[in-house]
């Protein structure tokens, strides 16, 4: 308490103002710091969510966009989908707001973790299919700069590699996990997924709409629309520095996630090293190529996918076999 | 705006929860006998709860958005204070644990909304009137970056409200009430940009 005494005397308040003693605080493991991050993007996402934009026919026509050339098996329900929410935006996108509020609140509460990350996996993939169109995968416009393979998507993958359990491997794999993520599916599979991952955010680079010569300077030039002043001044600086040289940022860019992707297969320091190069190509990402999800400008649905990149390079961080073994002991 | 009016409602409704368990906690400590401590916290979750609640329904206006911003601006130096004479005392780390660091963001945030809200929809309806008055939010950089650190701070206070710390203790009625400020002020901000 405070011994600081605001009022005294014989005025009517005769109390000292104090501060209410808390407990020490319970730090958490490295998973379930990563896990609460993944709560935090949640929460994030669904106050984006209740922006006045997202209660419009906008929002339908939003949808309703990316069933474009898509399979028709994909694109069907996409249009089905977004008509619905056009003709009934505010209650449908009330009711798409509360879930994903709920799935952030309940990751962060400890009793609810589990249902709440089991629930987002469905949920992901659900909005990736009707709301992202699976990430423009399949029909040609996927884009890591813009958020390839969806961002959603990655949700999902967060919620398995954080799944709260130890893989009952074999007793070196069960004694020690390499990684965070390792700890739920195993070394093996993680690494598997990570090399998926980066692998197929290299060939989407190379693929011929973003390797195009200017391709690449017309994206950041048109997100700097609506931007902040300096914001738009780093999209605008990005885009002239890009100029026509699309070809050779994209094979860059291609290059460094092919070193990413094998990078957890390396020994310690060099999986650090491609760990930390993953953690930069992600913040570029969401700062220059998708200007913070576009959350400025207003009527950003989601933040995008660097946060989710940079979440999960943090849990390929290649951990000391001491830590590894203690992390075992209080999973939560 | 677009935003259906029961929402806003309900989280003014929220809001107004919030300020009834403070006040009730502050009229509990007896602050008319001498020696009583008041806890900081109470008061700062009464000022704030009553101004969201009128800044998310217009019906609910106290005072005129100046005097929020004095208020507030008060409210911010004596936590900014605190959080410094518990870092000087504490050590930088241990701030995170403490009640001050997430009511100095909140005083600040209030502030904030306080300021950057345009003219008009501060005279009308607070964030209901953004979109009537058709102006631009000031600042929405900041506004940003209020709602990461108040999303982080929510997260931080669920998983400790759920774990073993407050598990016995009085302080998880001041948290939860945290919790509910912060995400009301976290949506705030963002409708706002």
């Amino acid at each position: 308490m405070s011994d600081l005494a605001v009022t005294s005397g014989r005025v009517a308040w005769r109390g000292k103002l104090g501060t209410e003693s808390a407990p020490a605080a319970e730090a958490p493991d490295a998973r379930r710091a990563l896990q609460l991050g993944l709560a935090g993007v949640w929460l994030l996402d669904a106050l984006l969510q209740y922006q006045s934009v997202m209660f419009s026919r906008a929002f339908g026509q939003m949808l309703a966009a990316t069933a474009t050339a898509n399979p028709g098996v994909i694109a069907r329900p996409i249009t089905w989908d977004a008509t619905l929410i056009e003709h009934h935006a505010v209650a449908l996108n009330a009711v798409f707001a509360t879930i994903q509020l709920l799935l952030g609140l309940g990751i962060a509460l400890r009793p609810l973790t589990r249902f709440a990350l089991a629930a987002s996996v469905a949920w992901s993939l659900g909005v990736w299919w009707l709301g992202e169109g699976l990430g423009g995968v399949l029909n040609g416009t996927a884009n890591p700069v813009s958020g390839a393979p969806g961002a959603v998507i990655l949700y999902a993958l967060l919620a398995v590699l954080l799944w709260p359990a130890d893989r009952a491997g074999s007793a070196g794999e069960a004694e020690a996990a390499p990684f965070t993520a390792a700890r739920a599916v195993g070394a093996r599979a993680a690494q598997v997924l990570w090399l998926v991952l980066w692998l197929s955010l290299a060939w989407f680079a190379l693929q011929p709409a973003n390797r195009a010569p200017l391709a690449l300077h017309d994206q950041l030039a048109r997100q700097a629309d609506g931007e902040p002043h300096w914001l738009a001044g780093i999209e605008n600086g990005a885009a002239a520095v890009v100029g026509s040289h699309g070809l050779a940022v994209s094979i860059v860019l291609a290059a460094a996630c092919v070193i990413v992707a094998a990078g957890v297969w390396l020994p310690r320091p060099a999986a650090r090293a491609a760990v930390l190069l993953a953690l930069v190509v992600a913040a570029a990402i969401w700062v220059v190529g998708q200007a913070f999800g576009m959350i400025l400008a207003g009527g950003a649905t989601d933040p995008n996918s660097g946060p989710l990149l940079a979440l999960l390079a943090l849990a390929y961080w290649p951990a000391k076999q001491r830590q590894a073994r203690g992390e075992r002991a209080s999973s939560c | 705006m677009l935003i259906p009016v029961w929402i806003l409602d309900m989280l003014a409704g929220l809001m107004l929860a919030v300020a009834g368990v403070s006040a009730a906690r502050l009229a509990r400590a007896r602050p008319w006998r001498r020696g009583t401590v008041i806890t900081d916290t109470d008061v700062g979750h009464l000022l704030m709860a009553i101004a969201m609640a009128g800044m998310l329904t217009a019906g609910l206006r106290t005072l005129p958005g100046a005097a929020w911003v004095i208020v507030f601006g008060v409210l911010t130096c004596w936590f900014g204070y605190r959080v410094a004479r518990d870092g000087r005392a504490s050590g930088v780390r241990a701030l995170a644990g403490r009640h001050c660091t997430p009511h100095l963001v909140h005083s600040g945030a209030m502030v904030y909304m306080f300021v950057a809200l345009p003219p008009l929809a501060a005279a009308s309806a607070g964030v209901a009137g953004m979109g009537s008055a058709g102006e631009a939010l000031r600042y929405p950089s900041l506004a940003f970056v209020f709602a990461l650190i108040l999303a982080a701070s929510t997260v931080w206070d669920l998983d400790q409200l759920s774990g073993r710390r407050y598990r016995l203790a009085s302080g998880a009625v001041t948290v939860g009430c945290r919790i509910a400020m912060s995400v009301t002020m976290a949506f705030m901000l963002l409708i706002m940009i």
